[in-house]
């Protein structure tokens, strides 16, 4: 039988793995970014998966649940919360940067990143 | 008073939203602007020390019939000491550090008005919302909200790069979201981990779960854990390997944005710091780390410095070589040493913010940033020359100034933990920041007037002259009087070390 968190956790290390892959050695600014979103990704991923609970129920307490039941039975719902904030902070930062890479796209005619930044 | 601590945070947010409202209006975004500002410093003043919780949610043990009806794996063990709530800890140390930094703040946004021929409502936006960031950030006892105002800062120090329109501004700014965007989700990870040992990101649930060895904190997870949040820091703060882009950031700004951001990375460089102190000194070697990377970034800004023809350059390498001193103060890990550590981080943001804005006059006067092409500047405006020499002689350690009182209780502090190589090294990258200012003040001021040099007629904004004299009168003063400071934080740092 499949390892649900285990086989997520290792999905997450091959988000990172890839994404840092592109952002470090890909020349194309747009790969970059999409090497970046990966990274942002992976990390949520990684975090929601310390919630995971095999056979768990959603963290949603509901009328007519019982308490303990509850507490015995629900996924973990810190990470869930925290990686909901991490998704927008990171939605963000990739609106940032796509913006500045079609400004300095107009500026320089060019998506290289080697060539814009050269040894600024 | 105790409701006022969330006001820190709250009314510079409102006050950035509703600026970005009323961009275009001149007026009206210039005075609501500075009004605001003026209440930031004040707020800490007023506020009563103590914890806030958002939503009113008390940890558990304090909620005795909440407690009564839970499970007894949750009532009767150590989780019911933890945080259910973001909590926000208001002690001496985040007073002064707010009050200090809020002036500092609010003389930014003050000459900033000057920097612009119309009040930008979203430049102001930027500047507000990295006041309440990185106040946030120091008011916080949990690491994730930490991480999401850094994040938040971040973008905004990216923002008033972006905003500064200067040369090669974008490219400086996509470097640095670039090697960020890589930074961040590494400490997001290192977070993550804690999480998973503790079940909190709470720091004093963290630091409860390590002392009463809930977590193993030689195990290779924690160890992972400090390594990630480690590298986090250095990104946020500037130190190697992220030297070199911090620094060209601060050139790419507007002088008063300089300030700003100097101060922002000091906030969040004694943030981290202070968390990572609490949680990883239990480590091994963790505090070695801390002082290798600490004399790492002195050693490579201030030789870069040095190399250095751009004035803003220079500056930024001596900003980002000036908080190795804190970083030493935090590696040696004693309470005077951590004390002074801190007392250094408040001069820091004075000292530099003086800088930043006294150098930009030059800026102003001439559109040129290269000191071989400067010279002559004394004899134009003699007062801005000898407040800017006194401001970088206090950076170098001069006696009576505010850093130099720093510096001495940092090798005090050296010596004391039986260091004095560190102390020895601490002297001698001393006398280099004082040989590489005297160099760029002799180039700017003292050496003959280039004659194709044209200076603009407009000449130095007042505002700006207003707040080096302000900044340097609180250098002086807390040289002078720097018991009142070390005093409160010496008591505090006694209580988390």
């Amino acid at each position: 039988m499949i390892d649900t968190q285990l086989m997520a956790l290792l999905t997450s290390g091959a988000f990172i793995i890839i994404g840092l892959f592109a952002a470090i050695f890909l020349d194309n600014i747009i790969k970059k970014i999409i090497g970046i979103a990966f990274i942002e990704e992976g990390a949520n991923l990684f975090l929601l998966t310390l919630g995971y609970k095999p056979g768990g129920v959603v963290p949603i307490f509901m009328p007519g649940m019982d308490a303990k039941w509850f507490a015995a039975n629900s996924a973990y719902p810190l990470p869930q919360a925290l990686v909901l904030t991490s998704i927008v902070i990171g939605a963000s930062t990739l609106a940032v940067m796509l913006a500045i890479a079609m400004v300095l796209y107009k500026k320089h005619g060019t998506l290289s990143t080697s060539e814009i930044l050269g040894d600024k | 008073m105790i409701d006022l601590i969330p006001l820190m945070v709250i009314i510079p947010i409102i006050c950035a939203l509703l600026l970005n409202i009323l961009h275009g209006k001149n007026k009206t975004v210039k005075y609501f602007a500075i009004i605001v500002a003026i209440v930031v410093p004040i707020i800490p003043l007023l506020a009563n020390y103590g914890l806030h919780y958002f939503g009113g949610h008390v940890p558990l043990i304090e909620n005795s019939g909440l407690l009564s009806s839970l499970p007894s794996y949750i009532s009767q063990t150590p989780i019911a000491n933890f945080h259910l709530a973001i909590t926000y800890s208001f002690e001496s140390l985040q007073k002064i550090f707010i009050f200090f930094f809020g002036i500092v703040a609010f003389l930014a946004v003050f000459t900033s008005f000057n920097e612009m021929k119309r009040s930008s409502g979203a430049y102001g936006f930027l500047m507000f919302m990295g006041i309440a960031a990185v106040i946030a950030m120091l008011l916080s006892d949990d690491i994730f909200h930490m991480y999401i105002f850094f994040e938040i800062a971040a973008l905004v120090q990216v923002g008033i790069v972006l905003a500064s329109n200067t040369e090669d501004n974008y490219e400086a700014a996509l470097k640095y979201l670039i090697l960020g965007s890589i930074g961040g989700p590494i400490l997001l990870i290192g977070i993550g981990f804690l999480l998973g040992m503790v079940g909190s990101v709470n720091i004093t649930d963290i630091v409860f779960a390590v002392k009463n060895n809930l977590v193993n904190p030689l195990s290779s997870v924690f160890l992972l854990s400090f390594i990630l949040i480690f590298f986090g820091w250095l990104y946020s703060a500037g130190l190697p390997p992220f030297h070199t882009i911090k620094s060209s950031i601060y050139s790419k700004a507007l002088p008063s944005g300089g300030a700003l951001l100097q101060a922002f990375s000091v906030m969040v460089f004694v943030s981290f710091g202070i968390a990572i102190l609490r949680i990883f000194s239990v480590i091994p070697y963790s505090k070695i780390l801390i002082i290798v990377f600490s004399a790492l970034a002195m050693i490579l800004s201030i030789t870069m410095a040095i190399t250095q023809t751009d004035f803003r350059r220079i500056l930024g390498f001596l900003a980002v070589g000036e908080l190795g001193y804190i970083g030493l103060g935090f590696g040696i890990g004693t309470q005077l040493s951590v004390t002074a550590g801190l007392f250094q981080a408040l001069n820091e943001i004075i000292i530099t913010a003086l800088l930043f804005i006294g150098f930009g006059t030059i800026y102003y006067l001439t559109k040129v940033s290269d000191i071989r092409k400067l010279g002559g500047l004394i004899g134009v405006y003699p007062k801005t020359a000898i407040m800017i020499l006194i401001g970088g002689l206090a950076m170098a350690g001069v006696p009576p100034l505010n850093v130099f009182q720093s510096k001495l209780m940092l090798i005090q502090s050296a010596l004391k933990a039986g260091i004095p190589e560190l102390a020895i090294f601490m002297i001698i990258m001393s006398i280099v920041t004082f040989m590489t200012f005297t160099k760029v003040f002799h180039s700017l001021y003292l050496k003959p007037k280039p004659r194709d040099l044209e200076l603009a007629e407009e000449g130095i904004p007042k505002s700006a002259t207003i707040s080096i004299a302000v900044l340097l009168i609180i250098s002086i003063v807390l040289g002078v009087l720097f018991k009142f400071i070390t005093t409160p934080i010496f008591n505090f740092v006694g209580g988390i070390l």
